[in-house]
């Protein structure tokens, strides 16, 4: 490994990976910082414009973008009480309360150091856990593929306990969406209508543009007068520490955790990582009374939780082709576009640009700490950029990128279709993530299932033969059984006379960025 | 006005036509070279190694473009529908330019394409992992023939040259293995070292470093004789199947090119396929060059879809 990594050092100490890294930090946080792009988006936009670089340039730029957009997002949370990510939800809880009483530069700046603190024990926990990982999977043959397809389904289901039946819709429709092209075990077309470009099925960064991209645009377009110039400014106050940073250590530590080991889990993303990350820290906490209304340490949990997550998302996406978010699903197409397939091979044959995307990780989350110190007032104008502006220019950018794909102006027409039924499914409130997991995950349980019942003589049996298959049998079964024990708990705390956790019922978004 | 119009239209037409080759320096302006798969993959890797060369030989430039989608059909039938002037060529890619028009309604043939040159002839390759039972190749169709359906064997897919030359091999040794699809030939590398199927069938290039670090015992392979790079490995031929198979990629133009022009482009490959750094640059990539003039390599064309044309007769591989 460690020769790996030296190997790899030199490209990504090169001045053109250094740039990359950097500007797409930046512009990372900037997309973070406005309301409604997400770093899906922002690298779902980007992948196509990076064809001709070198790999490594556009692999340093995406990782920039990741973990940019995780911090960006906290910015307008602080300030504005509206997360610029799904995943900052957990930090309006604390980081509001200290901007209205007029700290809000220090919690962006608390906000900061968490992120990249967060941020580099996840490109760690990478680099460390990936390679033997990587070697366990030569043992996920079709049986464990098929149920750990399964297991990142069943999170999808159990996270839609706000709204179910809006979150099955679209994960069935996710389903449906999956299964165009020519199926792979026998030749038959399905859902093609005698089209040509739909026989290889609908090209996953096609759907994810199309998706995440342009309803965005639309809504910003539509609601060009959201936010007021210069609202939330008064609130910034001096940034100077209320809170010794020593103090912090502890929470950002059990926070890594909780965002490594979430970020591992497929269908789990950075706002489940922020929630219990916050929800942890109270627990852990002499004066519970302070959470909630402005503590340092809420905020902190928050932003380190759900940058820990950002690396460690990419585990089962790297070893295993596995995406456990949507954000790990456009980087995996990313790494596909520049040659890279995941698996075992990833961490051999082209090791020298695995391991220098996993130290841009690394870098670009201590990159993070400086480009967030010096350019603190620059990202909070981001937040007032006019919409009128952005809109158009997202679209723009996602036309020519798209187009680039596979040069077929058929791909823009079919984003374009997706983006305006994205755009109405967004407005029915029915939550696009599970949609897009199970547009990946779907056809791989579907394929792996089939070709274990051809290795295994159509004997149901087979699926149960190996050890690493009942674990995750194991864990389905918990995950799916883990809203009514929930429930139950819940209940049975209320007859003890005690009111239960705002935070665990308060885990309702889907998993929409890790 | 409409008549006179359509005449003018039919005098610059037909002066074209006439002065066209006669104005003689072909090629006077970049040609545009359609890769019907993805950028970054094993024929885009492959035709961008050539191209600085065949660009040198020829004295124009070559834009490459690529027209991935439905397996190769979209760039196919684009190369199919250009306008035969030789400034369009592209990479065909066999089976998949001749099974498509097998396997369904397409919108070219593969008459539709004027051979100017193979380039690449990788063949089949079975391989198994090392600590199989399965030492030669009689083993396995020994075990074969006393359990049918026993074997389960992985390709890149439905239709590909491997599925194929498991059908050919069945049908000739008259035996039944279960058929394995994946996605990729890296997946069929990862199921079989992970011995979750008995056989792995995937191109002689594509095992050759796996070969080389003892991961996979090769049994087999489907080329006319040994590939240089892999000496030990018998031929099926020599194990007493008459099954030369793999996949070739060549380069094409659309029917009706002029001849003086075929030959050029033609010419110009092999030359560049001389070139010792670009035997160098595809000796990396570990692939087997086979040049063939455009006659040879129509002649290799043919023969192939003749004899998929038969398999899919006796026995079709996909379901429709």
């Amino acid at each position: 490994m460690w020769e790996n990594i030296l190997s790899a050092l030199p490209l990504l100490f090169s001045p053109s990976v250094l740039l990359a890294m950097a500007a797409g930090t930046t512009v990372g946080v900037f997309i973070g910082a406005l309301p409604g792009l997400s770093a899906t988006m922002g690298i779902a936009v980007l992948i196509p414009l990076t064809f001709s670089m070198d790999p490594l340039v556009a692999l340093g730029m995406m990782a920039g973008i990741y973990n940019g957009a995780m911090y960006g997002g906290a910015i307008p949370a602080i300030l504005l009480r509206i997360p610029g990510t799904p995943a900052g939800i957990a930090t309006v809880f604390d980081g509001h309360p200290m901007a209205q009483k007029g700290q809000g530069l220090e919690a962006m700046k608390i906000a900061l150091a968490s992120s990249a603190f967060g941020g580099s024990v996840s490109a760690l926990a990478l680099l460390l856990l990936s390679p033997p990982l990587a070697a366990m999977a030569l043992k996920f043959g079709p049986v464990e593929i098929f149920w750990l397809a399964i297991f990142g389904l069943a999170a999808i289901a159990v996270l839609l306990s706000d709204a179910p039946i809006k979150g099955l819709t679209s994960a069935c429709l996710g389903l449906l969406l999956g299964m165009v092209g020519i199926d792979s075990m026998t030749g038959n077309e399905r859902f093609t209508f005698d089209i040509m470009e739909l026989t290889g099925g609908i090209n996953i960064l096609v759907l994810l543009t199309g998706l995440y991209a342009i309803p965005p645009a639309l809504t910003l377009a539509l609601e060009a007068t959201l936010i007021k110039k210069g609202s939330g400014k008064d609130k910034l106050g001096s940034g100077k520490s209320m809170v010794a940073w020593k103090h912090l250590v502890p929470t950002w530590c059990r926070s890594s955790v909780i965002g490594v080991i979430v970020g591992i889990i497929p269908g789990t993303g950075g706002n489940i990582a922020a929630m219990l990350s916050w929800n942890e820290a109270r627990r852990a906490a002499k004066d519970k009374s302070q959470f909630g209304k402005g503590n340092p340490v809420g905020v902190a949990a928050a932003e380190c939780a759900n940058n820990a997550d950002n690396a460690a998302s990419l585990i089962p996406a790297l070893t295993l082709g596995i995406p456990g978010s949507t954000v790990s699903a456009v980087i995996l197409g990313g790494l596909l576009v520049h040659g890279l397939l995941p698996g075992p091979q990833l961490f051999t044959q082209s090791a020298p640009i695995t391991y220098g995307f996993i130290l841009a990780m690394l870098v670009t989350s201590i990159m993070l700490f400086i480009i967030g110190r010096l350019g603190a007032r620059l990202f909070i104008n981001v937040m007032y950029m006019p919409p009128l502006l952005l809109a158009p220019i997202i679209i723009a950018l996602t036309t020519i990128g798209v187009y680039a794909i596979n040069n077929s102006i058929f791909d823009v027409w079919l984003m374009m279709i997706l983006g305006l039924a994205g755009w109405g499914l967004e407005r029915l409130q029915v939550p696009l993530a599970p949609a897009v997991l199970a547009v990946i995950l779907g056809p791989i349980a579907e394929s792996s299932l089939r070709r274990a019942m051809l290795i295994g003589g159509n004997d149901i049996s087979f699926l149960f033969s190996s050890s690493i298959a009942m674990v995750m049998v194991g864990a389905i079964v918990m995950t799916i059984l883990s809203p009514i024990i929930r429930m139950a708990m819940a209940s049975y705390r209320r007859r003890k006379g005690k009111q239960s956790s705002t935070a665990t019922t308060r885990m309702v978004e889907g998993p929409g960025e890790s | 006005m409409k008549t006179s119009f359509s005449k003018t239209l039919l005098v610059i037409g037909t002066t074209t036509l006439i002065s066209g080759p006669a104005l003689a320096d072909y090629p006077e302006r970049p040609i545009e070279m359609i890769i019907a798969y993805s950028a970054g993959g094993g024929t885009d890797i492959a035709a961008r190694t050539l191209v600085p060369y065949l660009e040198e030989h020829l004295g124009t430039d070559i834009t490459v473009v690529n027209r991935p989608g439905a397996g190769g059909e979209v760039g196919f039938t684009e190369l199919a529908k250009a306008k035969p002037d030789g400034y369009t060529i592209g990479f065909i890619n066999t089976p998949n330019v001749i099974t498509i028009p097998i396997e369904r309604e397409t919108r070219y043939e593969i008459d539709d394409f004027a051979p100017i040159a193979s380039v690449v002839d990788d063949p089949a390759g079975f391989n198994v992992h090392p600590e199989s039972q399965f030492k030669t190749l009689d083993d396995l169709i020994e075990h074969a023939k006393a359990n049918p359906n026993d074997i389960s064997y992985g390709t890149t897919g439905v239709g590909s040259d491997d599925h194929l030359a498991a059908l050919a091999l069945e049908r000739q040794a008259d035996i039944k293995m279960t058929h394995v699809p994946f996605p990729g030939s890296a997946d069929v590398r990862q199921a079989l070292m992970g011995q979750h199927i008995d056989l792995g069938i995937f191109n002689m290039g594509e095992a050759a470093s796996d070969a080389k670090a003892g991961r996979v015992r090769t049994l087999a392979q489907g080329a006319e004789k040994r590939w240089e790079k892999a000496p030990d490995v018998p031929t099926l031929k020599e194990q007493g199947y008459d099954l030369v198979i793999g996949s070739n990629r060549g380069i094409a133009a659309p029917a009706g090119v002029p001849e003086d022009r075929i030959n050029k482009l033609s010419q110009a490959v092999a030359k560049a396929m001389q070139e010792e750094d670009f035997q160098a640059a595809a000796d990396k990539q570990a692939l087997p060059l086979y040049y063939q003039n455009p006659q040879d390599y129509q002649k290799t064309l043919n023969t192939a879809q003749e004899r998929f044309q038969a398999l899919w007769e006796e026995s079709p591989w996909s379901e429709q």
